[in-house]
């Protein structure tokens, strides 16, 4: 038997007032995104695994939580990201739509395995792509956005991480040729920062890579020195260009060689960070999308994950909730909801302020603190 | 002022070899860090903005990839045994030098042939390395977890193998082993949190440049 309320490994109840703080920071999220024109989109929780898969260019196969359909007999899989579905949108039954399309989307998404560090397998995701471009002045605008909405959202101290996802690949297809076959277990290890095991694997020209990690105008001047043949200079002056307005408002760090969950993107990668929490609270980057004709669509986005935030306390708020006694006329509860307040009308004599947990009681028409 | 920086440091085997470049980064840990029978867990430093845990070779990892302490010293014994994603590893600290070995008794190698395995029991304190490391090779490794004295696992017939740390290879002599397979060599690491190298990169990576330099100037010597 299952204990009464045991809910499965990495799932949880959300309970006031923690569950109107997750919706609050969507909201904030959405909104900001909205009054930059993102419109947005709902795609379904579960779909074809087909159309789950091979939308976007991953590296890595994924781990999907997958049923057989009892209706169709096919795969479905409960997404996992919501990112690859805007982009099937953007090719199918948005394709006609004049390009760039700006799309935001929130919804929970589901990961097959939770790890130690991140034990939650229901995660809340909320974020915006610009599906038709992946310039520099979409990659501005992108990261524009998700720090404007981070900022809405209450998140302070944040840190802007910028990488290069695809730098590895320009390099070893030109100043630092390399054996295909180590190409992917060069990039784990410099995903990790693994000094000693690049040494062990003979792959020491790509040191300086991890040495240059840091905050960013060191990091820069270091890859700026380490650049060979200018391979990079036109990615750096992009970076450069994107992180100007950012300055001072922000802090700015660049780790030219971090793939943590940059399976999928092309030259442009971020991860966001704040202070006080202790995982990543979002990512964002440029990437193909690909259309069924084989075209490969530029486009690029961000996801924030709520939960995270949600832990950290941010996005709570003091709750003010005023206690309407038993019997008041119903005008008077609707006047004052109209000033805003949080009305909570007592329906029985019985009822308190206390059982009700409000922080305020009406007595002769005027809110009184409990 | 901000919280300190932590740096977990491990019990044992790497410490010696560790508090003389703890030293050379300027680092030096308060008195009762050196004395064995002091009790405390958390020391401070003659740096106000940094102290430092002493714990479990294996919980300095954990403490540092959940950012519980955001620097540790470790072997990569400990970081290929749990293999966490928010750990980089950034400096090769050049010291508490060993290896990872398959070791197995003497009478049992001289007729045994690695070639011919489809299946090995083997005790060792590293479960997923070695489930890994048999894996890669097509071998499945059934692990029987043990978190010391590895070495009685086959005289008492608990496992036929054991997988452990060998340095001078003098223990497994001692109980009637020999060592069949090297895995891995295994050094110290200087490890850090992802997440407090980006948003504490000013006081970080500083601090990671400075012990750079210092395992390089030893590996020149």
């Amino acid at each position: 038997m299952i204990p009464p309320g045991l809910l499965p490994e990495g799932f949880r109840d959300r309970l006031p007032p923690q569950a109107d703080a997750s919706a609050r920071l969507v909201r904030r999220v959405l909104d900001t995104a909205a009054l930059h024109g993102y419109e947005r989109v709902s795609p379904p929780l579960a779909e074809f695994e087909a159309g789950l898969v091979g939308r976007l260019k991953s590296a890595k196969a994924q781990d999907l939580l997958r049923v057989v359909d009892p209706l169709s007999q096919r795969t479905l899989a409960l997404r996992p990201d919501i990112t690859a579905q805007v982009g099937r949108i953007a090719a199918t039954r948005m394709a006609h739509h004049p390009r760039p399309v700006r799309l935001s989307y929130a919804g929970p998404v589901l990961k097959l395995k939770a790890s130690q560090l991140r034990p939650e397998r229901e995660l809340m995701q909320v974020g915006a792509e610009l599906i038709g471009l992946d310039s520099v002045a979409a990659a501005s605008e992108i990261v524009m956005v998700a720090i404007e909405a981070l900022e809405r959202a209450g998140v302070a101290g944040i840190t802007l991480d910028f990488t290069l996802p695809d730098l590895v690949d320009t390099l070893a297809g030109g100043p630092l040729p390399m054996d295909p076959a180590q190409t992917e277990a060069v990039k784990t290890l410099l995903d990790a920062k693994d000094a000693g095991g690049l040494a062990a694997k003979d792959a020491l020209a790509f040191l300086p890579l991890v040495e240059a990690a840091g905050p960013f105008e060191t990091a820069l001047a270091r890859l700026r020195a380490f650049d060979m043949g200018g391979a990079l200079t036109s990615r750096l002056d992009a970076l450069e260009q994107i992180a100007a307005p950012l300055k001072g408002r922000v802090t700015l760090t660049l780790d030219p060689t971090e793939r943590h969950g940059f399976e999928y993107q092309s030259w442009f990668g971020f991860s966001l960070f704040a202070a006080g929490v202790s995982g990543e609270i979002g990512r964002g980057g440029s990437y193909a999308i690909a259309h069924e004709d084989g075209r490969e669509e530029p486009a690029i986005g961000f996801s924030l994950y709520c939960d995270p935030l949600v832990d950290a306390g941010i996005g709570a708020r003091e709750r003010r909730r005023l206690f309407i006694p038993f019997g008041t006329d119903p005008a008077i509860s609707a006047k004052i909801r109209a000033d805003g307040w949080v009305t909570v009308a007592a329906l029985t004599a019985s009822d308190s302020a206390e059982a009700q947990i409000c922080s305020h009681v009406l007595r002769d028409g005027v809110a009184v603190p409990v | 002022m901000a919280d300190p920086i932590i740096i977990a440091v491990p019990k044992g085997r790497i410490l010696e070899e560790a508090l003389p470049l703890l030293a050379r980064a300027g680092i030096a840990p308060e008195a009762a860090f050196s004395d064995d029978s002091s009790r405390a867990l958390s020391f401070s430093t003659n740096n106000p903005g940094i102290s430092l845990i002493r714990v479990r070779a294996f919980d300095v990892a954990t403490f540092v990839a959940h950012g519980a302490a955001q620097l540790g010293i470790v072997g990569s014994d400990v970081l290929l045994e749990f293999d966490y994603s928010e750990l980089y590893a950034p400096v090769d600290l050049g010291i508490g030098h060993c290896r990872l070995s398959v070791a197995e008794p003497k009478a049992l190698a001289e007729t045994d042939d690695p070639r011919s395995w489809s299946h090995v029991r083997v005790a060792t304190k590293y479960p997923n390395l070695t489930r890994r490391h048999f894996e890669a090779r097509g071998v499945q490794a059934e692990c029987v977890k043990l978190n010391g004295a590895m070495e009685l696992a086959p005289m008492l017939g608990l496992s036929s193998r054991i997988v452990d740390l060998v340095s001078s290879g003098k223990t497994l002599k001692e109980n009637g082993l020999v060592e069949v397979e090297v895995i891995t060599q295994v050094s110290a690491r200087l490890i850090v949190n992802r997440a407090a190298f980006k948003t504490r990169a000013a006081e970080v990576v500083p601090l990671v440049d400075k012990f750079r330099e210092i395992a390089g100037g030893r590996d020149a010597a």
